[in-house]
């Protein structure tokens, strides 16, 4: 990535889904683990559960200026809500994940390249819905797999979740990864 | 010093490099004064007794006429502070240096209107410190109005046709809140305000202690017939008829053995340190 | 003063924190070992950072019953000789006010943070910078201040050491006007070896050889000696008006005017000595972006794409320090310019100052407003490509 170059991805969904979580992980994955820099940033509604919630990386060889998405190269999705009120930000260049149980319609979506992952249900196979988050990062390393290593975002995993937690975290990274290994063509 | 000289002056400032500062600008009459002269007496004792040095002791005060008694007047470390926080100063100063040994001076509408929430924070955490609420039922600096420590139907400048609330009861509120010693005298029982703030002082943890006095400007009455009326109106809080006729209390309240919040707190702190902390 | 070396102070090295997680780091290695604060959104995380950590250093965090009541404590245990802070967004700061006014009046060193949400009243939880008027004006009476305000959480940390080193300086409180945007936001922070940091103390009358008996609480100078609780100097602090000696009867107009003239001087004197401005593209530049906070990430990335892709000369000001103002600096920076875009997030504050100092460099200053959130790059260049093409 040329130094100038802002590398940015955007997760978006309910509160509750994990949204800023993997945003946390993300960013540390760049610049604890792989030492490039990124600034992680998150907005959220006053309610716990329920509100609309956006978490942000943006990732740079150099300086970071504006701390936020301007056009992003990867959008994850986790709901209807966050699909309409951020689709127009995604570069037409750029990559659009969702979970198709819970996003029905994706209009003007040709030149995106648009990637299916039921993250819930997947997550329902390993340890449990709370997952989900994980799940989708998961699928995204096996998409980005060139900016970022694997032992970088499992680093990262390991340094934010509680440590008993760390197994079935783990295990639905690779299950996301493994569905995009599985279903889809590079 | 001359056999005539007040004894508890030792502990007063005097003079001042821009002249002298008694005699103290309270009214003649006032209770304060001789509430100031209590807590003197109670001070002097203990550093006659216990081993505690001088410099540990600092005065706090809000606003009001009892809050002027800190107003740079006394041989010790002071502030006088704002009105309604004092309370909230002193926490602070206990959790920087939890040897400072504190003592208070509050006035009815300082500790029980503005100063309301931090009064019943600071007797429920149990932080180490005196307070000393002197009592006049009104506020005096400001030309005597209403107070939440007034009674009934009377009539002050801001309740011109009679006061339609009802007082609080200092002592059963700081109870309730928590504070481990509570205890009510009046400024006509020199003797046991003296041995009460003392044991007040001792205490380990928030004490409580109520002083009614008497405004004479305000009330319009002589300092003696206001001392009168302090003795008809209270009672030995023994004398179970007598309260319910009406008499006030006086007495120690309770005296519950209880740990302060330093010492809850420095054992979070020595578990924090501990080798085998995270 | 060296920082001690205990082992559960920040490590030096690079590390990946919140811009709050920053500020309460730099605040322990500035020496506050006391914080008492009230939950608000969006400062919260601050507070929960020093309830865990401070406890590991011998300090006490405290959660309050108000927000007046944690200001309340500051000045207590500042007396008590101990630095202490508290942080709070715009509804709490208004509730601390009149401790401020005091904290002034009294010369007592203490920490405030508020990071800004949008009001007037609840307004919402997101980003603001509407408090930077009251943060000058907020407080009752005369009496100056000094406000900081970061950009990027190394700020956080930097401005948060550099802010208790002033309250000690300037024997003041010192507040920094922070946002939900750089309380929030997640960045590499590099701590320094210990060795490089700069910690002042306040100069007590003990380091003048003053004994207790010639001490004049409010005497020796400019900056005077602060006494603490516990050494025998018997200070009384007072905020009446007062002489030197700490007295406040025998009022009279000149005493008063010296009192409260000296606390006013003591800072906007030294406005050079205690402000900070970055400039960029100073040189010869026909127009000129001036900003402040977490705008300048934003101002920074317009004015570079202005002059790279539309080939406008156009000079970039940051004000690091937003009181005391530094007018005296901006004039010697700024030149004539046709153009001056002042960008802020609320409806144009700072713009105020800013044109006092420099109408005379410049006759077209243009506030860009927002409300609630930051701006965008494409915001404000649109605004400036409106007015310059």
């Amino acid at each position: 990535m040329p130094v100038n170059d802002r590398y940015e991805i955007r997760i978006a969904g309910f509160g509750g889904q994990g949204v800023v979580t993997i945003g946390k992980i993300l960013g540390t994955a760049f610049s604890v683990f792989a030492g490039i820099n990124s600034v992680n940033t998150q907005s959220y509604g006053p309610e716990s559960r329920g509100g609309a919630c956006r978490s942000e990386v943006v990732v740079s060889q150099g300086e970071i200026n504006y701390p936020y998405v301007r056009h992003a190269d990867v959008l994850i999705a986790l709901s209807q809500v966050a699909l309409d009120t951020y689709l127009a930000d995604l570069k037409e260049s750029g990559i659009l994940m969702l979970d198709p149980g819970s996003v029905q319609t994706v209009t003007d979506a040709d030149h995106f390249r648009i990637i299916k992952v039921p993250v819930a249900a997947l997550a329902h196979e390993t340890g449990g819905l709370k997952f989900q988050n994980i799940v989708a990062l998961g699928a995204l390393h096996a998409v980005i797999a060139d900016l970022i290593s694997e032992d970088a975002l499992k680093d990262a995993i390991q340094a934010t979740v509680p440590p008993d937690t760390l197994a079935p975290n783990l295990a639905a990274f690779d299950k996301g990864k493994q569905y995009i290994n599985h279903h889809l063509k590079r | 010093m001359s056999t005539s000289a007040h004894p508890m002056l030792k502990y007063l400032k005097t003079q001042a490099p821009t002249g002298p500062r008694l005699p103290l600008i309270l009214c003649p009459g006032c209770g304060a004064g001789q509430v100031l002269n209590y807590t003197l007496h109670a001070v002097d004792r203990i550093l006659e007794e216990d081993n505690w040095p001088k410099e540990h002791f600092v005065f706090i005060s809000g606003v009001g006429c009892s809050s002027r008694l800190t107003s740079h007047y006394l041989q010790f470390d002071s502030g006088w502070t704002l009105h309604g926080r004092s309370l909230a100063i002193a926490t602070g100063a206990l959790l920087a240096n939890p040897r400072l040994k504190i003592i208070v001076f509050t006035g009815d509408g300082d500790a029980a209107a503005i100063g309301g929430n931090h009064f019943i924070h600071a007797c429920r955490r149990n932080l180490n410190m005196t307070i000393i609420c002197i009592n006049n039922g009104l506020y005096g600096m400001t030309g005597g109005q209403v107070a939440p420590t007034t009674e009934l139907g009377e009539t002050t400048p801001t309740t011109p046709h009679g006061n339609v609330e009802d007082p609080f009861d200092l002592c059963r509120l700081a109870e309730t809140a928590g504070a481990p010693y509570v205890a009510r005298w009046t400024t006509a029982h020199p003797r046991q305000a003296i041995k009460t703030i003392t044991k007040g002082i001792r205490k380990n943890g928030t004490a409580f202690i109520e002083i009614l006095s008497q405004c004479p400007v305000h009330k319009k009455t002589a300092p003696v017939e206001l001392f009168r009326r302090l003795r008809e109106i209270t009672v030995s809080k023994k004398d179970t008829d007598a309260i319910a006729a009406g008499k006030i209390p006086l007495g120690e309240f309770c005296n519950l053995d209880k740990s302060d919040w330093i010492a809850r707190y420095q054992q979070i702190i020595e578990n924090a340190r501990s080798p085998e902390a995270d | 003063m060296p920082i001690s070396g205990s082992k559960h102070l920040i490590q030096p090295g690079n590390y990946y924190l919140q811009g709050a997680q920053a500020c309460a780091e730099g605040a322990m290695l500035a020496g506050c070992r006391v914080y008492a604060g009230y939950p608000i959104t969006p400062a919260t995380e601050i507070m929960e950072h020093f309830a865990r950590r401070l406890p590991q250093l011998d300090g006490r965090a405290i959660q309050m019953e108000d927000e007046i009541a944690s200001a309340s404590v500051l000045l207590g245990a500042s007396w008590a000789g101990t630095k202490a802070m508290t942080a709070t967004s715009s509804p709490g700061f208004s509730l601390m006010q009149e401790v401020i006014s005091f904290a002034i009046m009294t010369e007592t060193p203490l920490v405030i943070v508020d990071v800004q949400r949008p009001g007037p009243g609840q307004g919402y939880i997101t980003t603001s910078q509407e408090d930077v008027m009251q943060a000058r004006w907020g407080h009752h009476g005369e009496g100056s201040i000094i406000a900081l305000s970061p950009a990027s959480v190394q700020d956080m940390f930097d401005l948060t050491i550099e802010a208790f080193n002033l309250a000690e300086r300037w024997r003041t409180p010192v507040l920094i006007m922070a946002e939900e945007t750089v309380a929030h936001m997640r960045e590499p922070l590099v701590i320094p070896p210990h060795a490089e940091i700069t910690v002042v103390d306040r100069v007590k009358p003990q380091d003048q050889g003053i004994a207790p008996q010639d001490y004049l609480p409010y005497g020796h100078g400019e900056v005077p000696p602060m006494a603490i609780w516990g050494e025998g100097y018997n200070i009384n602090h007072v905020s009446l008006v007062h002489y030197e000696d700490g007295t406040v009867t025998r009022y009279n107009a000149r005493t008063h005017f010296e009192n409260v003239s000296r606390i006013h001087q003591k800072i906007e004197n030294h406005i050079d000595e205690i402000t900070k401005v970055d400039a960029r593209f100073i040189d010869d530049c026909r127009h000129l972006l001036i900003c402040y906070g977490s705008v300048s990430r934003t101002g920074v990335e317009a004015v570079l794409e202005a002059r790279e892709r539309y080939g406008l000369n156009i000079g970039f000001i940051r004000l690091k320090t937003l009181w005391p103002f530094a007018e005296a600096r901006l004039r010697a920076l700024v030149p004539e310019v046709e153009t001056i875009f002042v960008p802020e997030m609320n409806l144009g504050m700072m713009i105020h100052p800013i044109t006092e100092a420099l109408r005379d460099r410049c006759s077209n200053i243009i506030s860009i407003p927002s409300l609630g959130c930051l701006h965008t790059p494409d915001q404000i260049l649109a605004r400036i490509r409106e007015e310059l093409t």
